[in-house]
């Protein structure tokens, strides 16, 4: 469908970026999916790196999450970003306070021996952010938190399948 | 009054916001909060907020001054029900709420002022309370 | 269309006036929630600024609907005193900036909550402050 015109290029450029608005969105859905690992308990693997745009969008979509599930603990894993700079560094931290006027807490994972004296170095104010080397120590501390305790009820069962044994 | 009707539920103050402030709406509620913190000696203050589309820095100073005042007079500050958009705007405006503890609903509030006010010690008073 | 309304700004109601007129044509523009609170919160903070610190706390705040080049949609407030201009304006940009009468805070924070910030001012002969937010 064509339209002539000054009015027709308006349109068209209207819609255009009406739709890379939307591609934006879906993007940046799916670059920080959050996700509810535990009642209570929700998880933001990011991964690549972190710029303004990109913390506005993932910060929306977790308050959003907090809201809807009540979680009261946000583990932020940042395994998967390459570079933690100030920029970086105030994102996160922009991230932690929002959380926290919604009544969660956040842990940050993935910590490295890398990043942690790049932060000393800089010179932030970290009082009040806790953070851990690995998800499942994050996951220990906010099971703790919760006052959750995981407890092995019976050994471990080895799974063996016969590949042919899909109906008896 | 009807700006943020203000309750009293026990050993606490319950008060929800319930449209926009104006700053001198905003300083009568730093005024009656305080007002009634020293006359029922209550030990904490729930700030329902979760009608509220927009805290700037003066509301924003605002509740920090409830929380001082609370402070001095006895008593715990927690704010519940701040909406996401506002929560990131005060965020992103650099504002903080200092000496203010925060939950996400009236529920979780009044669980966490109760536990505030447990870690105190208070000891019984003779009748009970 | 250029949507474009005037409010004019010397007591605290008008604040209130003018952040909500902002807040009701970000909605019309399609910003969204968050959007609409930051577009708010900072024609708050301006329009307060010339309530509190401007010389007979008289000004105005035009709020207009902006067409981009490349077809984007935003929102434009200007904000304009006759107060006293801001001496330096780099410091009252700077963090943690703090004037004994007040004037020119908030500027650092509404610098954050949008996309562009223009601040024409000189000493004795008031200040005009032009915020914009694009839609994305």
């Amino acid at each position: 469908m064509t339209e002539s015109g000054s009015d027709g290029r308006t349109v068209n450029a209207e819609r255009q970026s009406a739709l890379i608005d939307e591609q934006r969105r879906t993007i940046s859905e799916l670059e920080t999916p959050v996700i509810q690992v535990w009642d209570g308990i929700l998880a933001l693997p990011i991964i690549g790196s972190l710029d303004t745009m990109r913390t506005q969008q993932m910060n929306e979509n977790l308050l959003q999450a907090i809201v809807d599930t009540g979680s009261e603990i946000v583990i932020l894993d940042i395994t998967g970003v390459p570079l933690v700079d100030t920029a970086v560094a105030k994102h996160l931290l922009e991230t932690v306070s929002a959380a926290r006027l919604l009544g969660a807490e956040v842990l940050i994972v993935g910590m490295t021996k890398h990043i942690a004296l790049t932060l000393v170095h800089l010179g932030l104010d970290l009082s009040g952010v806790t953070t851990r080397t690995t998800m499942a120590k994050g996951l220990q501390l906010a099971f703790g938190r919760l006052g959750l305790e995981v407890v092995r009820t019976r050994e471990r069962q080895q799974v063996v399948d016969s590949p042919l044994s899909l109906d008896d | 009054m009807a700006r943020f009707p203000v309750i009293r539920l026990g050993r606490l103050l319950i008060a929800t916001v319930l449209e926009e402030l104006r700053d001198s709406d905003a300083v009568d509620l730093r005024e009656e909060l305080s007002e009634a913190l020293e006359k029922t000696g209550a030990l904490g203050v729930l700030l329902d907020l979760s009608a509220v589309e927009m805290v700037d820095s003066f509301l924003g100073r605002l509740l920090g001054d409830v929380a001082l005042c609370a402070q001095l007079l006895g008593a715990h500050t927690v704010v519940v029900g701040l909406r996401p958009a506002v929560a990131i705007t005060l965020v992103e405006l650099g504002l903080q709420l200092k000496g203010v503890h925060t939950a996400l609903n009236p529920e979780k509030g009044s669980a966490l002022l109760r536990s505030l006010i447990a870690r105190d010690g208070h000891a019984k008073r003779p009748n009970g309370r | 269309m250029v949507v474009e309304a005037s409010v004019g700004i010397a007591g605290e109601d008008d604040i209130v006036a003018a952040r909500q007129l902002a807040r009701e044509t970000a909605k019309g523009l399609g910003f969204g929630m968050v959007d609409q609170a930051r577009i708010a919160t900072a024609v708050s903070e301006l329009t307060r600024n010339i309530v509190r610190y401007a010389t007979e706390g008289r000004g105005n705040a035009v709020i207009r609907t902006l067409s981009g080049p490349d077809g984007r949609r935003g929102i434009e407030v200007v904000v304009t005193d006759d107060g006293p201009g801001i001496a330096d304006v780099e410091q009252v940009m700077q963090e943690g900036f703090t004037s004994g009468n007040g004037l020119g805070m908030g500027l650092p924070g509404t610098r954050r909550l949008m996309d562009e910030m223009d601040i024409q001012t000189a000493l004795g002969s008031g200040t005009t402050i032009t915020i914009r937010r694009w839609r994305r």
